[in-house]
């Protein structure tokens, strides 16, 4: 599913070069629940954006699905994200403007869906996160679980196979967390392949398979039982 | 606050796109109050100089005959200072072109040295006038290239006589040379002026031993109008046909409305771009506020006043306002001296001294500094809601308040996902919405302006020659004649329709209100001529009908029905009552009209008549151009000609104007949009990384630009219309009454503008979205 060969990220800001990734390479298979551990600034949020398709790589190759994305221009990867990856942030990154429903059927919109069927869609999908009760609700009249959630119901209406969630119980109560992480393990149950970053080891430990990543490099990879 | 003001100028050389056009704004509005005051300023002050030092007239009389004897007794008037005859009367001049017709007026000059309107000698300064030489007017000699040396051949009561000319000279009467009150613009290769002496003008006219036009300087302008009564009374028995005080005169008036004409756009224009700037900048300076409100907070923490805080703002604004106000005025001054001499070429004003007037730099930078302070003030003014705690804090997300359209839940369903989108997003900030609106709406009215100007001007011409007089001739003749002649000139001229008409100066009187005007009497059953009410009805003269213009009947306060008197000049004859029939359109001169029979019996003698019109394809030029006692063939196709090459000259200000309303139109689309941008950074991160790719986003923005674009073009209708109006009162003469037709092409074409520059804007402002960072966005909103 995801397959990334000796890929280096490289910063630079004036004299000063910051190597965020050296040198990585990684398969994730399908229908696999990785989780990505390291300290701040190692590296695991670039290499999630590369994952993700939101910046392209200095060097190194980039097979997503068997194809390669490294080479790709800017609308093929919009594409490539929209039909293959459901991003899910710490910080929700939500738009205020749009209510609980019309948020979720945003990557639908793209996707050319037709009225009817998006709203079912989106209604589903929030449902199924279980806030049915908060179709019409704003961002800033839910609380911030309710929030995550409704990005995760956004990151999954259109059945994207893979997930990515960077940092995604940050901003949460110890509840809320393990509601989102439940979620996540359901969905992967479903078959969806999940990539999930995170610096707090019992979040990890929920995930099947631990990468460890240290100064742009992986420095430990293993199974979780 | 020092590292403040490095900041400062991080922010501008951040914002440099914004602040260049702003700056721009500024500097335009500063140069156009400069320069339009500067040389208006230099204009009138170069005018009256001239006036002064060539003595000009301040009453001008046309009469029927005045002995040279009579001018003794007119100096024992009161108030009169200086009298001075001479004889003034319009001839063909015959030039190598046999189909052109050109006229020139000969004007007496005294055979002493003129003691009022001297001549302005360019060339031949020493030359006498005798019986074979004359003087000859700049305007007209340089449109023909006549030179001293030259000869003139004027064709005097069929005569030819043969004038050398001695030298060219300028008239401070003659500023603005044109031939009547019915000319539109001046045309001086078709009309000149030549002065010859007195003893010649009065052999070949038959004026032996007097005058038909007397000259006066009153001792104290403030009692012209006693002085004028005075006159009127003594010089009665020698038919009075007009009286022209220097405010009417039509060089000088017309001088004068283009200079209040350009006095009013010195003020208007800079006051509608400042206000577009203050929008802009205040906008600009609300938006950088709340980026800064961390800073603002810790700040205030330390103990920084709220005051202190603000000037720190206004200090960006006054940066704009100084650059802007430094290019603009020195701009203006650099440019008022040639600007003042083109127009001082264009008027033929010989002497002008160009003048720094230190005045105009005060009140430009009082009119800076309002704005300055105004914009910054209400730009900066978040400032003072800002808590210290807050800077703890990120910026509250704006609370998505439900706007109206979605409480109408059956309508807003129907409403596309990406309209709604749209729709929501100009909701989210109403009032700076509006304030860009209005802007634009700005910016959309004044490109309607010219292209009103060049519709109506085409227009009035139009109707004037294609609808309201449909004759391709008129013919004067050199004396009035009796309606006989019709017949004689029928053999002459093939003409379908052939029409007598009669026409005189006139004083008509309402109270005191009271107007000269050229009272034309034409047959009732007229094919020529087409009247038409104030309601666009069509009316035919009744019998004994009297026909006043709209012009008229507003300078002398009457309607139909009221009635009004005709002083009559005639000596001998009495002053008359008459009704008024009708009130007409007339765009072009302000005429009455009367049944000619009527005319004939009231105001003249039977049978009399001074011209014809006539509808004729034939050579009426050439087989008319020996015949005695014709003074002028008027072709309408002549007039078309050059009133189409005057036309070529209103484009250039047209052009001007549709620069103005787009540098403005396009600062305003282009800063709304990189604010706009800037504010929704988080919002586009996220739709990119959704999917939707950069030209998605630059779609949606540019909906939202051209919704904000469509209101403004509907609100500025309204606006644009206004101003509009105020042209048709202000420029509105009474040589020209500007039609209220207002086409829908100069509302679609003032349009067309206005998007062109927005589209211009928004392809500027695309950068900003394509090379947009948005990982970076994402990034900013989680620490
Ligand atoms: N746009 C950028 N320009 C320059 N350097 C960057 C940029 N983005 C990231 N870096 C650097 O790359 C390194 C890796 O950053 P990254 O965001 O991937 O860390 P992280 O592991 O996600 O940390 P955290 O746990 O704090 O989120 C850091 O040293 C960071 O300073
Ligand atoms: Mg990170």
């Amino acid at each position: 599913m995801i397959h990334i060969e000796d890929m280096c990220k490289v910063y630079r800001m004036g004299d000063i070069e910051v190597r965020a990734l050296d040198h990585v390479s990684l398969r994730v298979d399908a229908h696999e629940f990785v989780a990505v551990v390291g300290p701040s600034g190692s590296g695991k949020s670039t290499l999630m954006n590369m994952i993700g398709c939101l910046d392209t790589p200095t060097s190194g190759r980039y097979l997503l699905d068997g194809m390669e994305v490294s080479s790709m221009n800017d609308n093929q990867l919009a594409d490539i994200r929209n039909f293959k990856i459901g991003f899910i942030f710490q910080g929700f990154n939500l738009l205020q403007k749009l209510n609980a429903l019309e948020n979720v059927e945003l990557p639908l919109i793209y996707q050319g869906i037709h009225a009817r069927e998006r709203m079912e869609r989106a209604a589903e999908a929030l449902e199924l996160v279980g806030l049915g009760d908060r179709l019409f609700h704003r961002p800033s009249e839910l609380s911030g679980g309710q929030q995550q959630r409704v990005a995760i119901a956004r990151a999954l209406v259109s059945k994207p196979p893979i997930i990515l969630a960077d940092e995604p119980t940050g901003n949460l109560d110890t509840k809320s967390g393990a509601d989102i992480m439940r979620m996540l393990k359901e969905l992967h149950v479903k078959g969806n392949t999940i990539v999930l970053i995170t610096h707090d080891k019992e979040v990890a430990m929920q995930a099947k398979r631990m990468i460890r990543i240290q100064d742009g490099k992986i420095c430990d990879d293993r199974a979780v039982v | 606050m020092k590292k403040l003001d490095i900041r400062l100028l991080r922010m501008i050389k951040h914002s440099k796109g914004q602040f260049i056009s702003v700056v721009v704004i500024v500097a335009v509005a500063l140069l156009i109050y400069m320069l339009f005051n500067v040389t208006s300023i230099n204009i009138r002050s170069a005018v009256d100089n001239y006036y002064a030092l060539t003595n000009l007239n301040d009453i001008h009389i046309q009469l029927v005959k005045i002995p040279k004897g009579a001018l003794s007794e007119l100096l024992t008037i009161e108030g009169v200072k200086t009298v001075q005859g001479r004889v003034s009367f319009d001839v063909p001049l015959q030039v190598e072109n046999k189909d052109e017709r050109v006229n020139i007026r000969l004007i007496s000059i005294p055979p002493d040295e003129e003691k009022i309107n001297i001549l302005y000698r360019l060339s031949g300064k020493r030359a006498k006038l005798g019986i074979d030489n004359a003087f000859l007017l700049e305007q007209f000699a340089k449109a023909r290239n006549i030179g001293p040396g030259d000869k003139l051949s004027p064709k005097i009561n069929g005569r030819v006589h043969e004038l050398s000319v001695s030298g060219i000279a300028a008239s401070s009467e003659f500023i603005y040379l044109m031939e009547n009150e019915q000319a539109i613009m001046p045309v001086p290769e078709k009309f000149g002026v030549a002065f010859v002496s007195e003893e010649f003008a009065q052999s070949v006219s038959g004026y032996g031993g007097s005058y038909n036009e007397l000259l006066v300087i009153v001792e104290d302008e403030s009692k012209m109008d006693d002085v004028i009564d005075r006159l009127e009374k003594k010089l009665d028995k020698y038919g009075v046909k007009r009286m022209i005080e220097r405010k009417d005169q039509l060089s000088h008036n017309v001088l004068i409305q283009k200079m209040d004409g350009v006095e009013k756009m010195a003020t208007i224009l800079p006051v509608m771009f400042l206000s577009v700037g203050a929008i802009i900048i205040s906008i600009m300076l609300s938006r950088i506020v709340q980026n800064d409100r961390m800073a603002i907070g810790v700040l205030k923490a330390l103990g920084y006043s709220n005051l202190s805080i603000m000037s720190h703002y206004t200090k960006y604004v006054l940066a704009i306002g100084m650059i802007g106000s430094f290019i603009g005025i020195t701009g203006g001054l650099l440019l008022a001296g040639p600007f003042s001499q083109l127009f001082a070429v264009y008027f033929n004003i010989p002497l002008i001294r160009i003048g720094i007037y230190y005045g105009f730099i005060i009140s430009a930078l009082i009119l800076t500094s309002v704005f300055c302070i105004l914009s910054g003030l209400i730009g900066a003014r978040s400032v003072l809601r800002i808590m210290p705690a807050d800077s703890m804090r990120p910026e509250a997300p704006k609370s998505g308040k439900r706007i109206l359209l979605e409480r109408i839940v059956f309508l807003w369903r129907r409403v596309a996902f990406s309209w709604k989108m749209v729709i929501r997003n100009i909701m989210r900030n109403k009032r700076r919405f509006a304030f860009l609106v209005l802007g634009l709406a700005l910016a959309y009215a004044i490109n309607t302006v010219p292209l009103f100007e060049a519709e109506a001007f085409t227009d009035i011409f139009e109707l004037q020659f294609g609808q309201y007089q449909k004759m391709d001739y008129t013919i004067e003749f050199s004396r009035p004649m009796n309606k006989q002649v019709i017949k004689d000139l029928s053999h002459l001229i093939d003409a379908s329709i052939m029409e007598p008409e009669l026409k005189f100066p006139f004083e008509l009187k309402n109270g005191w209100r009271e107007k000269t005007t050229g009272v034309i009497g034409l047959p009732r059953s007229t094919r020529l001529y087409e009247f038409r009410n104030s309601q666009d009805v069509k009316v035919t003269l009744p019998e004994k009908g009297f026909f006043i213009t709209e012009a008229l009947s507003k300078t002398l306060q009457v309607k139909k029905g009221d009635r009004i008197t005709i002083k009559n000049f005639v000596p001998g004859k009495d002053d008359i009552v008459i009704t008024v029939s009708d009130v007409i359109k007339q765009y072009l001169g302000a005429n009455a009209y009367m049944d000619i029979e009527a005319m004939q019996e009231l105001l003249a003698d039977q049978q009399m008549i001074t011209g014809v019109s006539m509808k004729s394809q034939d050579e009426v030029k050439e087989k008319l151009k020996d015949v005695y006692n014709i003074s002028a063939v008027n072709s309408v196709a002549d007039m078309k000609n050059s009133f189409m090459e005057y036309l070529d000259t209103m484009y250039v200000a047209i052009v001007f104007y549709l620069v103005f309303g787009g540098i403005l139109g396009f600062a305003i689309i282009y800063n709304a949009t990189i604010i706009g941008i800037a504010e929704r950074n988080m919002e586009f991160a996220s739709l990119r990384v959704m999917g939707f790719d950069k030209k998605d986003i630059f779609r949606m923005v540019n909906r939202e630009n051209f919704v904000m674009t469509f209101i403004a073009i509907l609100v500025g209708m309204p606006i644009g219309l206004g101003m509009i109006n105020g042209i048709i009162n202000a420029f509105s003469t009474d040589i020209i009454t500007f039609p209220k037709i207002i086409a829908p092409s100069i509302f679609i074409n003032a349009a067309a503008a206005t998007i062109f520059f927005v589209v211009i804007a928004q392809l500027a402002a695309r950068r900003k979205i394509y090379t947009m960072n948005f990982i970076d966005a994402l990034k900013s909103r989680i620490s």
